[in-house]
């Protein structure tokens, strides 16, 4: 607790900027104001706590400690008092954007803000260093700081909290030194993540759980089938039902307000909603598949998105081996729903949201509901999990502020059920690729031909221009891949069905990997050659891709054959700057029911931050990624989504989870991202030791479809 | 944007016959922190100038960093103008940084730049 | 294609006014997606022309970089009474025509 002695010391150190007893309902954060701000990144208080700032988003990725990491590592703080705290949105827009992107997509949190959050705590570190020299009267380069202490020349000693007000007037260095990785104490550890006692103790908390007094609820139906309209809404119906305080009508989506979720819920249920399901009507998935499969034989609407050589006089006369890949469409199915509670009063709004891009959501609410950047305040939380749902698309946000707008005066929690979630996404792509290629004589291809039909995210959801026509989303793998072959010629054909897509966790390296290293492992047998040493001959020899295959096969032990019943899969790739490896071990029965008994993941990131988050990465990806492989399939009837919950949408559980080996090998000079690369080469890998086990190749997912089931 | 980057980009346009003589001041470029989408972001941008026969504005020119046109506009003022300044609202495609260039009667170049995070389009910037 | 003008309604000789200008125009990127998933042809706006009693006191071109249905607030010296005319033609050679009368006391 601050004496008043203690706060009129402080205030007078900050200066101006001082807003004590600002409303703010719900804070997850203590007001920041009593401590002064060394930098952007860093506030000391005078008992010793340390503020880190993470201006992105935790949804279990665990980058919020990670960064605080790095921060902590050049600050030379006690990570003891390290405390996380998330950066407002409001005052970045305030400080024009000092903190810099917001977004926690594309893997990128670590990879792209390390280079300055190190520098920010080198720079405070220095700053403070400087403050205690200054006091003793001495040269800053003859003082150390380490572990919150500042050490000087003849045994003088103090702390950081003691000059954390002198250390904040001083003019920040423009280059503070960084350290070495090699000498990182605090980053480079598995340190646990700064959120667990919080979630353990039930404290923690997500958009879903904003509480305001006299809070509405909001239910909300879109139009099933996507595109279509609201035609009529007939509110005689549940008129002086218990509770309901409003009905919604927007384009395409209507709402009911109450005074509690339930009543909301169930009065939607009983309002009877005419819907107009537009052109789209008559849509399934197999005209669906039927559309991508034209576009595979079309001659116009095509881009060539990479080409060497002549693809087209190496297959002539050539024994051409040629595959069809499918892969569907897949929902995120975050745990928690999508939702939004926001509060439109007197010209100031107020947002609680769970979302991956905090930054996002403050644009996307001020446009909604008309009011300035600056009047807009956005409360973070932890994300009930992401996957890319949260972060492009701010769909949730949007109609949060909206029915908030309807019912200004009044905080309305707007919130989806299951079966609006799961039918309202923005679905990994549905993807169809052929390969065509033919081998030498040493059983290497001398050319490949792919084409890949498939929506453009990039195209329809962000709706912007593409280089070339290419969505390197959608030919990702495929036009970059890293095999030493003299002929290729990769083609796109955008072909966007009027399901709406959008960015689902690894995004194109979820489902090209598969298809790409599946179709290297058919090449492998019909040269009559090891899988593994098929690609290793393929791959240049200094290649990152070959280093990290050749990590997880030794490993997984590739060289000596498995136990009696046991096979091999085997894939590599890149992804999201990081490379990433795979093998399967796994047994089937001759019903097709599979048993994995070993994944071995192989990754790559340049550098490993914590790598005991690293492992629950991987982890998580696994059940992600698995859960897709044997029951991910978003199918269309009637133009809209067949699936509904977790009854007709499997996930794996519990006890189907398989033990995961890490083969964590950082080979410096680089930094990969973490959150995704995990997935890119599990599909392929489990697939390729399916083949290996019962000689059927998996050309279409999911496996369930295909005869396999998880035993 | 760095120095080089942007004498190599204004390279590009033929009239910026000297690059190196566009200096920053009394151009100013106003345009949104942040933007939802890139569809319609509001932009002023104002000159200092006493717009009178002998010493006036020209042109402003507005550039892009990102568009498939970088050439967003040319707005041409005047003596009978009275102030160079302009109000609009422009297309962003993807976060980036505007430029506005204002040629003078005596030939000199003067900029400002505005950077604009267009949020959605988050998932697909560089950072 | 429809234009709204805004002007002061009375204005001071020598005085400095600004004009307010909405054109009603797709400004198609042609990049944009139809519903259908075909892409809609490029079509803007490409040069419009004030004229105060037939001479020009502003001229503005555009690309795509101008958003739909183009906003355009200026400044002009209000010299004497008379006509504001304006006049554009987009890519599609489509040409507009709008005018709005201007009174200047003094």
């Amino acid at each position: 607790m601050t004496t008043r002695r203690e706060f009129l010391k402080i205030s007078a150190a900050v200066g101006g900027g001082l807003t004590v007893g600002f409303h703010m309902p719900f804070a997850s954060a203590q007001p920041q104001v009593l401590s002064p701000e060394i930098n952007a990144w860093v506030l000391v208080r005078p008992d010793e706590r340390v503020i880190i700032r993470y201006a992105r988003s935790e949804m279990g990725q665990g980058s919020m400690t990670s960064a605080a990491q790095l921060v902590a590592e050049e600050l030379g703080c006690d990570w003891k008092k390290v405390h996380v705290e998330y950066v407002d949105t409001n005052a970045q827009v305030r400080r024009k954007r000092v903190w810099g992107d917001m977004a926690s997509v594309g893997s990128r949190t670590i990879r792209n803000s390390q280079e300055y959050l190190r520098k920010g705590g080198a720079q405070a570190r220095e700053m403070l260093v400087a403050a205690a020299a200054k006091g003793w009267g001495v040269e800053p380069g003859k003082c150390k700081a380490a572990n919150g202490v500042i050490s000087g020349p003849r045994g003088r000693k103090t702390t950081f909290g003691k000059v954390a007000s002198a250390a904040a007037k001083l003019t920040p260095p423009e280059n503070p030194k960084l350290k070495d990785p090699k000498d990182w104490t605090i980053a480079g550890k598995p340190i646990p993540r700064v959120d667990i006692p919080d979630i353990v103790a039930a404290r923690i908390r997500y958009g879903i759980d904003a509480q305001l007094p006299g809070m509405a609820y909001a239910a909300v139906a879109q139009c099933p089938v996507f595109g279509g309209t609201v035609k009529s809404v007939d509110e005689a119906v549940i008129q002086g039902r218990r509770g309901v305080m409003k009905v919604l009508k927007f384009d395409d989506t209507v709402a009911v307000v109450a005074d509690n979720w339930w009543r909301a819920k169930e009065a939607l249920k009983a309002l009877p909603i005419e819907w107009d399901a537009g052109k789209n009507g008559a849509v399934t998935s197999d005209t669906i598949k039927e559309f991508l499969r034209a576009g595979l034989d079309a001659e116009n609407d095509v881009v060539v998105a990479k080409q060497a050589g002549d693809v087209a006089a190496a297959l002539k006369d050539a024994k051409v081996i040629e595959a069809e890949y499918y892969t569907p469409y897949l929902a995120h199915c975050t745990m928690e729903p999508m939702g939004c509670t926001a509060l439109l009063k007197e010209g100031r709004l107020d947002v609680w949201t769970s979302t991956q891009n905090a930054e996002a959501s403050h644009a996307a609410a001020a446009a909604t509901a008309g009011v300035p950047l600056e009047n807009v305040y956005v409360h973070r939380t932890q994300l009930g999990g992401g996957f890319g749902r949260r972060g492009g698309a701010q769909d949730f946000v949007r109609q949060g502020v909206q029915i908030a707008k309807a019912m200004e005066g009044t905080p309305v929690k707007t919130l989806w059920t299951r079966e609006e979630d799961m039918q309202h996404d923005f679905y990994r792509p549905v993807s169809m690729t052929r390969f065509r290629a033919a081998l030498g004589e040493d059983g290497k291809p001398v050319a490949l031909y792919s084409r890949v039909a498939a929506p453009s995210i990039i195209a329809t959801l962000l709706k912007l221009p593409l280089k070339a026509g290419i969505d390197p989303q959608a030919v990702a793998a495929i036009a970059d891949q890293p095999y030493q072959i003299a002929n290729v010629r990769m083609e796109y054909a955008q072909r966007n069905p009027h399901v709406p897509v959008g960015f689902w966790r690894t995004v194109g390296h979820s489902q090209n990997p598969f298809m790409r290293e599946s179709f290297i492992d058919e090449l492998a047998h019909a040269a009559g050659k090891d899988p593994y040493a098929y690609r290793r001959a393929l791959l240049p020899a200094d290649s990152r891709e070959r280093k990290i295959l050749d990590a997880t096969a030794k490993a997984a032990g590739w060289t000596k054959s498995p136990a009696k019943g046991v096979h091999r899969g085997i894939a590599v790739t890149e992804a999201y700057g990081s490379y990433t490896s795979a093998v399967c071990e796994l047994s089937v029965s001759d019903k097709g029911a599979v048993t994995i008994k070993r994944l071995v993941l192989g990754v790559d990131p340049g550098h490993a931050v914590n790598p005991d988050n690293i492992l629950a990465q991987m982890q998580g990806s696994s059940v992600f990624m698995l859960s897709a492989l044997f029951w991910g399939d978003i199918t269309i009837k009637d133009g809209r989504v067949e699936q509904s919950n977790f009854n007709d949408y499997r996930v794996l559980r519990l006890a189907e989870m398989p033990k995961v080996e890490l083969v964590l090998a950082p080979t410096g000079g680089f930094w990969g991202g973490i959150g995704e690369p995990g997935q890119a080469s599990i599909a392929p890998a489990v697939c390729n030791a399916l083949f290996a086990a019962t000689g059927k190749r998996v050309r279409s997912l999911p496996l369930n479809k295909e005869g396999f089931e998880l035993a | 944007m760095k120095r080089r980057g942007f004498l190599a980009f204004m390279g590009m346009f033929p009239w910026a016959a000297s690059a190196q003589s566009v200096r920053h001041g009394r151009v100013k470029l106003e345009l949104p922190v942040l933007a939802d989408n890139g569809n319609s972001v509001p932009m002023k941008v104002t000159v200092e100038s006493p717009m009178t026969e002998a010493d006036h504005v020209k042109l402003v020119r507005l550039i892009s960093e990102r568009n498939p046109e970088r050439q967003m506009a040319v707005f041409h003022f005047g003596p009978r103008s009275g102030a160079a300044e302009v109000t609009s609202r422009v297309r962003l495609a993807g976060s980036q940084t505007v430029t506005a260039i204002a040629e003078m009667s005596d030939g000199s170049q003067w900029m400002d730049s505005a950077h604009v995070q267009v949020t959605l389009s988050a998932c697909v910037d560089e950072s | 294609m429809t234009a709204r003008i805004r002007i002061p309604k009375e204005a001071k000789r020598g005085e400095v006014i600004r004009v307010r200008l909405l054109v009603q125009h797709p400004m198609e990127t042609g990049y944009r997606l139809a519903p259908d998933g075909v892409k809609v042809p490029k079509n803007v706006i490409r040069s419009l022309v004030c004229r105060y009693n037939g001479v020009e006191v502003f001229r503005a071109e555009m690309s795509p970089g101008i958003a739909a249905n183009p906003f355009l607030e200026f400044p002009i010296v209000a010299a004497e009474s008379g006509e504001l005319e304006f006049t554009w033609v987009d890519d599609d050679g489509l040409k507009g025509r709008a005018t709005e009368p201007i009174s200047v006391a003094g």
